[in-house]
C-alpha cells in the first residue's frame, strides 16, 4: 500500500533545486559513471546484473515529491561506446500546492555519442488535481547512438475519486539526431472538463504513457512485435497505439493502469533491446511489484 | 483584397486542389469504425477539440512562420520549420500524408509558376515538404495576406474531415455544409489566436489524434489512405 504524505508538511521555505549530473565513460569494456548530484535528488550505487559493459543507476528523489516551484534538473551524458540504463526508485508525485505561485518544473538535458545507449525507464509520476507540472527534456544523440526512453503520468489521485480537472501539465521531449529534429512530443494537458472527458483528449483515461525508441530506421517488423505485445499486457480498460517515427518507433498508452502500462512497455522494450543493443533485456527486480 | 488575390486564394484553399486531401480522414475513418463519431454534433465535437488544443493548430502556427520566413527568405528557417512539423508528426501516416500532400503542392506550383523555381533554393524541391510548409509558400507568393491564408488553410482541413464524415457516417450534404457554418466562429477565433502563439505556446493534446491514427494504420477496412 502507498502512503501519501500530507503536502503540507512538504512545503518549505524556500523551493528546491536538485540537480543530478550522470556522465557516463566507457574505462575498458566497463561503463563506469560520474555523478554530481544536489539534493534532493541522488543516485545510489551503480551495479552490473548484466556485466560490466552495461552500467545500471538508480535515481532517488529523497523529498518525496515536488510542489510548485520545485525543481529537478538532470543533466545526461553517455560516452561514445557506453551503455547505460537508469531507473527511479519510486513514483514521482507533483502536489497540488503552490506556494511560489510557480510551477513544478524538470528539465533535462541528454547527450549521448556514437555507438553508445542511454534506456531511461523511470517509474511513474503522479500529477495530483491541481497541479501545475512542466516537463522539458532535450535528447541529443549522434550518429549511431541509442535512445529508448519511457514516461508513464498518472493525472490525478485515481484511488481517491480525484480527476484531473484542475492544474496543467506541460510535457516537451525534443529529439536531435546529428543537429536535426527527429522527434518532438509538446503535451499540453489541460485539467479541464473537456480534456479529461472528451476522446480526442484522455477520453476519463486518468494514465497516459509514452515509449520511444530514437536512434536509426525500424523495419515495420519492430511495430508488429510491439504490438503483438500489448493483448498480454493489458488487464484494465486502456487503448495502444504504435507507429513508426523517422529513426525509430513510438508506442501511446491511454487506460486506466499504470503497471499495464509498464508490463506492455517492459514487453516492447525485451522485444527491442537485442535489435538495438544486441543483448537481451532482464527483468529488473526493482520494478517486480 | 485585390480581386486577383481572392482568385488566388480560392483556387489555394479549394476542394478542387490536385493534392490528394479527399484520400485521407486524419483520424476519423477509425473514430467512425469505433463509434465515437456518429452525428454531426460528435464530429463538431472532435473538430473543435482539435482548434482548441489539438494538433492542427500547431500546422497552422509553423505555417504562419513559414509564410514570414519565405517573406524574409530565411530558407534556414524554413527548413527548421519543416524539420519540426515533421518531427511533430504523431503516425507514419500522418507524416506521409503531410509529405505527399506538401509534395504534390510544390509540384503544381513550379508547373503553374516556373519563374518561382529560382527562387527557392534546389533542394527544396528534393526533401520531404509537409503540406502546411508548401502552403505557406504559394501563399506567399500569390501575395494572400497571412490572416487569409491561415483562415483558409483551416477552412480547407475542416472541409476536407468533414466530407470524410459525411461519407463514412454517413451524414447528408446538407448536414455537412450546417457543420461548416457551425465551426466558422472557431475557425475565426483560432487564426485570431494562432496569429499570437510564441514558439513556447506551440504544444497541443494529440491523444486522441494519435491513437486513432495509430488505429488507423492498422484497420481491416478501409476507404481513406494510410
Amino acid at each position: 500500500m502507498r502512503i501519501f504524505v500530507q503536502s503540507s508538511s512538504l512545503i518549505p521555505g524556500t523551493a528546491w533545486h536538485g540537480k543530478l549530473a550522470l556522465t557516463y565513460r566507457q574505462q575498458g569494456s566497463k561503463t563506469v559513471p560520474v555523478v554530481q548530484t544536489q539534493a534532493p535528488l541522488k543516485v545510489q550505487r551503480p551495479f552490473y546484473p548484466e556485466g560490466e559493459s552495461v552500467c545500471h543507476s538508480v535515481v532517488l528523489h529523497t523529498a518525496g515529491g515536488m510542489v510548485g516551484g520545485d525543481r529537478l534538473s538532470y543533466a545526461i551524458v553517455v560516452e561514445p561506446g557506453a551503455h547505460a540504463w537508469v531507473t527511479t526508485t519510486a513514483a514521482a508525485k507533483i502536489y497540488g500546492d503552490h506556494p511560489h505561485q510557480r510551477p513544478a518544473i524538470v528539465v533535462g538535458t541528454v547527450q549521448v555519442a556514437t555507438g553508445a545507449c542511454l534506456e531511461w525507464l523511470p517509474q511513474e509520476s503522479i500529477v495530483f488535481s491541481g497541479a501545475h507540472y512542466h516537463q522539458h527534456w532535450r535528447i541529443d544523440l549522434a550518429p549511431g547512438a541509442h535512445w529508448l526512453g519511457w514516461d508513464i503520468l498518472r493525472l490525478g489521485r485515481t484511488a481517491h475519486g480525484e480527476k484531473f480537472l484542475a492544474g496543467e501539465v506541460r510535457s516537451r521531449f525534443e529529439v536531435f539526431q546529428n543537429q536535426r529534429s527527429v522527434w518532438v512530443d509538446p503535451q499540453w494537458l489541460l485539467g479541464d472538463e473537456r480534456t479529461w472527458s472528451g476522446v480526442h483528449g484522455l477520453h476519463q483515461c486518468p494514465v497516459i504513457g509514452t515509449l520511444a525508441y530514437v536512434g536509426q530506421p525500424v523495419p515495420v517488423e519492430w511495430v508488429a512485435a510491439a504490438r503483438d505485445c500489448w493483448p498480454a499486457a493489458r488487464r484494465h480498460p486502456g487503448e495502444a497505439g504504435v507507429t513508426r517515427l523517422q529513426a525509430g518507433l513510438l508506442c501511446r498508452y491511454r487506460g486506466h493502469s499504470t503497471q499495464d502500462a509498464r508490463r506492455w512497455f517492459e514487453a516492447v522494450w525485451h522485444q527491442l533491446r537485442p535489435h538495438y543493443a544486441q543483448r537481451p533485456a532482464l527483468r529488473s527486480r526493482l520494478w517486480q511489484r | 483584397m485585390h480581386a486577383a488575390t481572392f482568385l488566388n486564394l480560392l483556387q489555394l484553399a479549394s476542394p478542387a486542389l490536385p493534392v490528394g486531401a479527399y484520400s485521407y480522414s486524419e483520424g476519423v475513418e477509425t473514430l467512425v469504425a469505433q463509434g465515437h463519431i456518429t452525428h454531426p454534433e460528435t464530429l463538431l465535437d472532435w473538430l473543435t477539440q482539435e482548434l482548441r488544443s489539438g494538433s492542427i493548430r500547431l500546422d497552422a502556427a509553423v505555417l504562419a512562420r513559414a509564410y514570414r520566413a519565405s517573406c524574409d527568405r530565411q530558407w534556414d528557417a524554413l527548413h527548421t520549420w519543416n524539420d519540426w512539423l515533421s518531427a511533430l508528426r504523431e503516425t507514419e501516416e500522418l507524416r506521409s500524408q503531410n509529405w505527399q500532400m506538401g509534395r504534390s503542392l510544390m509540384r503544381l506550383f513550379l508547373d503553374l509558376e516556373p519563374a518561382a523555381a529560382p527562387q527557392l533554393p534546389v533542394d527544396w524541391q528534393r526533401e520531404p515538404c509537409n503540406f502546411a510548409i508548401a502552403f505557406a509558400i504559394v501563399a506567399n507568393h500569390w501575395q494572400i495576406p497571412l490572416p487569409d491564408a491561415l483562415l483558409a488553410y483551416l477552412q480547407s482541413w475542416a472541409t476536407n474531415l468533414i466530407s470524410a464524415g459525411v461519407r463514412l457516417v454517413p451524414l447528408g450534404q446538407t448536414d455537412g455544409q450546417r457543420l461548416l457554418r457551425a465551426i466558422a466562429p472557431t475557425l475565426i477565433a483560432t487564426t485570431d489566436e494562432i496569429l499570437t502563439l510564441t514558439d513556447e505556446d506551440l504544444m497541443a493534446c494529440n491523444w486522441g489524434l494519435a491513437l486513432a491514427s495509430m488505429g488507423h494504420e492498422t484497420q481491416y477496412s478501409r476507404l481513406f489512405r494510410s
